[in-house]
Protein backbone atom coordinates (compact mmCIF):
# COMPACT_ATOMS: atom_id res chain seq x y z
CA UNK A 1 0.00 0.00 0.00
CA UNK A 2 1.00 3.77 -1.03
CA UNK A 3 2.00 5.52 2.46
CA UNK A 4 1.24 9.18 1.78
CA UNK A 5 1.59 11.46 5.29
CA UNK A 6 0.55 14.62 5.58
CA UNK A 7 2.05 16.60 8.88
CA UNK A 8 1.19 20.12 10.89
CA UNK A 9 3.60 21.90 13.54
CA UNK A 10 1.23 24.90 14.56
CA UNK A 11 2.29 27.18 17.33
CA UNK A 12 1.23 30.25 18.53
CA UNK A 13 2.45 32.78 21.45
CA UNK A 14 -0.76 35.31 21.25
CA UNK A 15 -2.35 33.71 24.50
CA UNK A 16 -0.36 33.77 27.70
CA UNK A 17 -0.41 29.76 27.59
CA UNK A 18 0.77 29.39 23.98
CA UNK A 19 -0.71 27.19 21.64
CA UNK A 20 1.19 23.95 20.04
CA UNK A 21 -0.91 22.15 17.47
CA UNK A 22 0.85 18.94 16.26
CA UNK A 23 -0.97 17.09 13.96
CA UNK A 24 -0.23 14.00 11.65
CA UNK A 25 -2.97 12.31 9.22
CA UNK A 26 -2.03 8.96 7.10
CA UNK A 27 -4.10 9.72 3.84
CA UNK A 28 -6.15 7.20 3.12
CA UNK A 29 -9.37 6.38 0.22
CA UNK A 30 -12.82 7.42 1.53
CA UNK A 31 -13.82 5.00 4.18
CA UNK A 32 -10.89 2.52 4.01
CA UNK A 33 -7.48 1.77 4.87
CA UNK A 34 -5.93 1.69 1.73
CA UNK A 35 -3.63 4.51 0.92
CA UNK A 36 -4.07 7.52 -1.96
CA UNK A 37 -2.75 6.46 -5.19
CA UNK A 38 -2.41 8.93 -7.55
CA UNK A 39 -0.36 12.62 -6.88
CA UNK A 40 -0.71 15.71 -9.72
CA UNK A 41 1.47 18.29 -9.25
CA UNK A 42 2.89 21.52 -10.14
CA UNK A 43 3.25 25.46 -10.57
CA UNK A 44 1.63 28.01 -12.36
CA UNK A 45 1.24 31.57 -12.22
CA UNK A 46 -2.07 34.12 -12.47
CA UNK A 47 -1.74 37.93 -12.65
CA UNK A 48 -4.59 40.15 -11.58
CA UNK A 49 -5.33 40.70 -15.75
CA UNK A 50 -6.08 37.31 -16.13
CA UNK A 51 -9.71 37.69 -14.07
CA UNK A 52 -10.85 35.00 -12.39
CA UNK A 53 -9.55 31.12 -13.21
CA UNK A 54 -10.76 27.52 -13.00
CA UNK A 55 -7.71 26.49 -11.43
CA UNK A 56 -5.69 23.92 -13.58
CA UNK A 57 -5.78 21.81 -10.27
CA UNK A 58 -9.24 22.87 -9.65
CA UNK A 59 -11.11 20.97 -12.36
CA UNK A 60 -12.98 18.07 -10.65
CA UNK A 61 -12.10 15.19 -12.08
CA UNK A 62 -13.75 11.76 -13.07
CA UNK A 63 -13.40 10.77 -9.65
CA UNK A 64 -16.86 11.38 -8.40
CA UNK A 65 -18.90 11.62 -5.33
CA UNK A 66 -17.34 10.98 -2.15
CA UNK A 67 -14.14 9.59 -3.06
CA UNK A 68 -11.17 11.04 -0.76
CA UNK A 69 -8.68 13.70 -2.06
CA UNK A 70 -6.69 16.42 -0.64
CA UNK A 71 -4.91 19.55 -1.96
CA UNK A 72 -1.81 21.79 -1.10
CA UNK A 73 -1.41 25.11 -2.53
CA UNK A 74 0.79 27.79 -1.57
CA UNK A 75 0.97 30.94 -3.15
CA UNK A 76 4.74 32.06 -4.06
CA UNK A 77 4.18 35.97 -4.07
CA UNK A 78 6.64 38.00 -2.20
CA UNK A 79 5.07 41.05 -2.04
CA UNK A 80 2.71 40.90 1.43
CA UNK A 81 0.18 42.77 -0.70
CA UNK A 82 -0.45 40.05 -3.52
CA UNK A 83 -3.54 37.35 -2.83
CA UNK A 84 -4.99 34.59 -4.29
CA UNK A 85 -8.54 35.07 -4.01
CA UNK A 86 -10.24 30.83 -3.54
CA UNK A 87 -13.48 30.39 -4.47
CA UNK A 88 -14.66 26.92 -4.19
CA UNK A 89 -17.60 27.37 -7.29
CA UNK A 90 -19.21 30.69 -6.05
CA UNK A 91 -18.36 30.43 -2.77
CA UNK A 92 -15.17 32.33 -1.79
CA UNK A 93 -13.32 29.94 0.79
CA UNK A 94 -10.39 33.20 1.73
CA UNK A 95 -7.48 34.64 0.34
CA UNK A 96 -4.09 33.23 0.21
CA UNK A 97 -1.68 36.36 1.00
CA UNK A 98 2.48 35.76 0.12
CA UNK A 99 3.71 32.72 1.72
CA UNK A 100 0.50 31.43 2.94
CA UNK A 101 -0.70 27.69 2.32
CA UNK A 102 -3.98 26.04 2.35
CA UNK A 103 -3.70 21.79 2.71
CA UNK A 104 -7.76 20.81 2.58
CA UNK A 105 -9.65 18.22 1.94
CA UNK A 106 -11.77 18.37 -1.57
CA UNK A 107 -14.89 16.67 -2.21
CA UNK A 108 -14.58 16.97 -5.94
CA UNK A 109 -17.96 15.96 -6.83
CA UNK A 110 -19.01 17.64 -9.49
CA UNK A 111 -18.04 20.75 -11.36
CA UNK A 112 -19.76 22.63 -8.41
CA UNK A 113 -17.06 21.45 -6.70
CA UNK A 114 -14.29 23.27 -9.38
CA UNK A 115 -11.85 25.82 -7.49
CA UNK A 116 -11.79 28.96 -9.03
CA UNK A 117 -8.63 31.32 -8.32
CA UNK A 118 -7.43 35.30 -8.62
CA UNK A 119 -5.08 37.36 -8.35
CA UNK A 120 -5.62 40.46 -6.20
CA UNK A 121 -5.35 43.56 -5.96
CA UNK A 122 -4.71 45.27 -8.88
CA UNK A 123 -1.34 44.91 -10.54
CA UNK A 124 -0.76 41.44 -8.89
CA UNK A 125 0.91 38.80 -9.82
CA UNK A 126 1.17 35.80 -7.82
CA UNK A 127 2.82 32.74 -8.83
CA UNK A 128 1.98 29.26 -6.89
CA UNK A 129 2.43 25.67 -6.50
CA UNK A 130 -0.15 22.80 -5.77
CA UNK A 131 -0.23 19.09 -4.93
CA UNK A 132 -3.17 17.49 -5.85
CA UNK A 133 -3.40 13.84 -3.41
CA UNK A 134 -6.40 11.53 -4.34
CA UNK A 135 -7.58 8.19 -5.19
CA UNK A 136 -7.38 6.55 -8.90
CA UNK A 137 -9.63 7.42 -11.39
CA UNK A 138 -11.30 5.24 -13.53
CA UNK A 139 -9.11 4.29 -16.73
CA UNK A 140 -10.73 5.00 -19.95
CA UNK A 141 -11.50 2.91 -22.80
CA UNK A 142 -9.09 3.72 -25.75
CA UNK A 143 -10.38 6.16 -28.65
CA UNK B 1 2.80 37.59 18.96
CA UNK B 2 3.61 35.24 15.76
CA UNK B 3 1.85 32.18 14.72
CA UNK B 4 3.04 30.01 12.33
CA UNK B 5 2.56 26.55 10.33
CA UNK B 6 4.82 24.61 9.13
CA UNK B 7 3.27 21.28 6.87
CA UNK B 8 5.36 18.08 5.70
CA UNK B 9 3.92 15.59 2.93
CA UNK B 10 5.65 12.86 2.46
CA UNK B 11 4.97 9.61 0.39
CA UNK B 12 5.65 6.52 -1.44
CA UNK B 13 3.06 6.44 -4.23
CA UNK B 14 6.01 6.84 -6.84
CA UNK B 15 8.66 4.49 -5.09
CA UNK B 16 11.20 5.44 -7.95
CA UNK B 17 10.36 8.98 -7.70
CA UNK B 18 10.74 10.17 -3.51
CA UNK B 19 8.09 12.55 -2.87
CA UNK B 20 7.83 15.42 -0.36
CA UNK B 21 6.61 18.70 0.53
CA UNK B 22 7.75 21.02 2.85
CA UNK B 23 6.74 24.51 3.88
CA UNK B 24 6.12 27.26 6.34
CA UNK B 25 4.15 30.01 6.73
CA UNK B 26 3.61 32.85 9.52
CA UNK B 27 0.05 34.15 10.05
CA UNK B 28 -0.12 37.60 9.04
CA UNK B 29 -2.77 40.76 9.53
CA UNK B 30 -4.44 41.25 5.79
CA UNK B 31 -1.65 42.74 3.62
CA UNK B 32 0.84 43.47 5.93
CA UNK B 33 3.52 41.84 7.41
CA UNK B 34 2.30 42.25 11.27
CA UNK B 35 1.38 39.12 13.04
CA UNK B 36 -2.58 37.79 13.64
CA UNK B 37 -3.37 38.91 17.15
CA UNK B 38 -6.55 37.11 17.93
CA UNK B 39 -7.77 33.71 18.41
CA UNK B 40 -10.36 31.51 19.45
CA UNK B 41 -8.10 29.11 20.84
CA UNK B 42 -8.35 25.75 20.64
CA UNK B 43 -11.44 24.45 20.58
CA UNK B 44 -13.33 20.83 20.80
CA UNK B 45 -17.01 19.75 20.43
CA UNK B 46 -18.19 16.16 20.24
CA UNK B 47 -21.22 14.97 18.40
CA UNK B 48 -23.49 11.68 19.24
CA UNK B 49 -26.63 10.65 17.71
CA UNK B 50 -27.17 13.40 14.87
CA UNK B 51 -25.60 12.77 11.31
CA UNK B 52 -27.34 15.90 10.27
CA UNK B 53 -25.26 19.45 9.26
CA UNK B 54 -24.59 21.88 12.45
CA UNK B 55 -22.83 24.58 12.46
CA UNK B 56 -19.21 24.38 13.65
CA UNK B 57 -17.97 27.82 13.21
CA UNK B 58 -20.14 30.58 12.87
CA UNK B 59 -19.03 34.10 11.10
CA UNK B 60 -21.20 36.54 13.50
CA UNK B 61 -20.40 34.35 16.74
CA UNK B 62 -16.35 34.74 16.08
CA UNK B 63 -15.02 38.17 16.87
CA UNK B 64 -13.71 38.21 13.12
CA UNK B 65 -12.95 41.66 11.30
CA UNK B 66 -15.03 40.67 8.17
CA UNK B 67 -13.74 39.66 4.84
CA UNK B 68 -10.15 41.76 6.23
CA UNK B 69 -9.40 38.81 4.29
CA UNK B 70 -5.87 37.44 6.98
CA UNK B 71 -7.92 34.53 8.79
CA UNK B 72 -7.20 31.11 9.12
CA UNK B 73 -8.94 28.08 10.11
CA UNK B 74 -7.65 24.80 11.26
CA UNK B 75 -10.01 21.44 11.50
CA UNK B 76 -9.18 17.88 12.65
CA UNK B 77 -11.17 14.63 13.39
CA UNK B 78 -9.69 13.38 16.28
CA UNK B 79 -11.06 10.06 15.48
CA UNK B 80 -8.75 7.48 14.73
CA UNK B 81 -11.64 5.36 12.53
CA UNK B 82 -10.71 5.76 8.79
CA UNK B 83 -14.36 4.82 8.01
CA UNK B 84 -15.94 7.19 9.78
CA UNK B 85 -15.94 11.76 8.71
CA UNK B 86 -16.85 15.11 8.79
CA UNK B 87 -18.13 16.53 5.62
CA UNK B 88 -17.07 20.03 5.91
CA UNK B 89 -19.09 23.10 4.12
CA UNK B 90 -18.85 26.16 3.66
CA UNK B 91 -22.14 28.89 4.39
CA UNK B 92 -25.42 28.86 6.36
CA UNK B 93 -28.12 25.71 6.33
CA UNK B 94 -30.29 28.53 4.07
CA UNK B 95 -28.59 29.78 1.39
CA UNK B 96 -26.20 27.83 -1.09
CA UNK B 97 -24.03 25.29 0.91
CA UNK B 98 -20.83 24.13 -0.74
CA UNK B 99 -18.90 20.86 0.29
CA UNK B 100 -15.30 21.19 0.85
CA UNK B 101 -14.53 17.86 1.61
CA UNK B 102 -14.66 15.36 4.16
CA UNK B 103 -11.88 15.10 7.20
CA UNK B 104 -11.60 10.86 8.24
CA UNK B 105 -10.19 9.84 11.43
CA UNK B 106 -6.82 11.50 12.30
CA UNK B 107 -7.40 14.38 8.66
CA UNK B 108 -6.66 17.86 9.63
CA UNK B 109 -7.02 21.12 6.92
CA UNK B 110 -5.59 24.76 7.53
CA UNK B 111 -6.94 27.32 5.38
CA UNK B 112 -7.54 30.43 5.04
CA UNK B 113 -11.31 32.02 5.86
CA UNK B 114 -12.59 35.39 4.30
CA UNK B 115 -15.59 34.86 6.95
CA UNK B 116 -17.71 37.93 5.11
CA UNK B 117 -21.15 36.88 6.28
CA UNK B 118 -23.13 33.88 7.45
CA UNK B 119 -22.82 32.29 3.51
CA UNK B 120 -19.24 31.63 4.70
CA UNK B 121 -19.92 29.64 8.47
CA UNK B 122 -18.21 26.52 8.77
CA UNK B 123 -20.71 23.34 8.88
CA UNK B 124 -19.87 19.97 9.44
CA UNK B 125 -21.28 16.76 8.83
CA UNK B 126 -20.47 13.94 10.67
CA UNK B 127 -21.03 10.46 8.63
CA UNK B 128 -22.09 8.14 11.84
CA UNK B 129 -24.34 8.51 14.63
CA UNK B 130 -21.26 7.19 17.27
CA UNK B 131 -19.60 9.67 18.71
CA UNK B 132 -17.39 11.45 16.55
CA UNK B 133 -15.20 14.54 18.21
CA UNK B 134 -13.67 17.28 16.26
CA UNK B 135 -10.91 19.97 17.30
CA UNK B 136 -10.80 23.36 15.57
CA UNK B 137 -9.47 26.79 16.03
CA UNK B 138 -9.37 30.24 14.16
CA UNK B 139 -6.66 32.44 13.95
CA UNK B 140 -8.23 35.82 13.03
CA UNK B 141 -7.07 39.96 12.89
Amino acid sequence: MATTTATLSLSSDMLSSPISISASSTLMKAGVTEGLELIEMGRGTIAETDGSKTAEFGLPTALGADKAAKLFLVNKATDPTYYIDIDLHDTNIGRLYAGDWMFIPWGMNDTASELVIEAEPSGATCPYEFVLLQEPQTLEAHS
Amino acid sequence: MATTASISISSDITESVPFSVNASMTMYQAGTTLDLEETTGLAQRTFSGNTTQVTLIDVSATAVTAAAGGHKVYIRNTGTDKTKGFKVFLADATDDIEEIGTLYGQDWMLMPWLATDANEDIMVQPSSSEKMTIEYAVFHQ
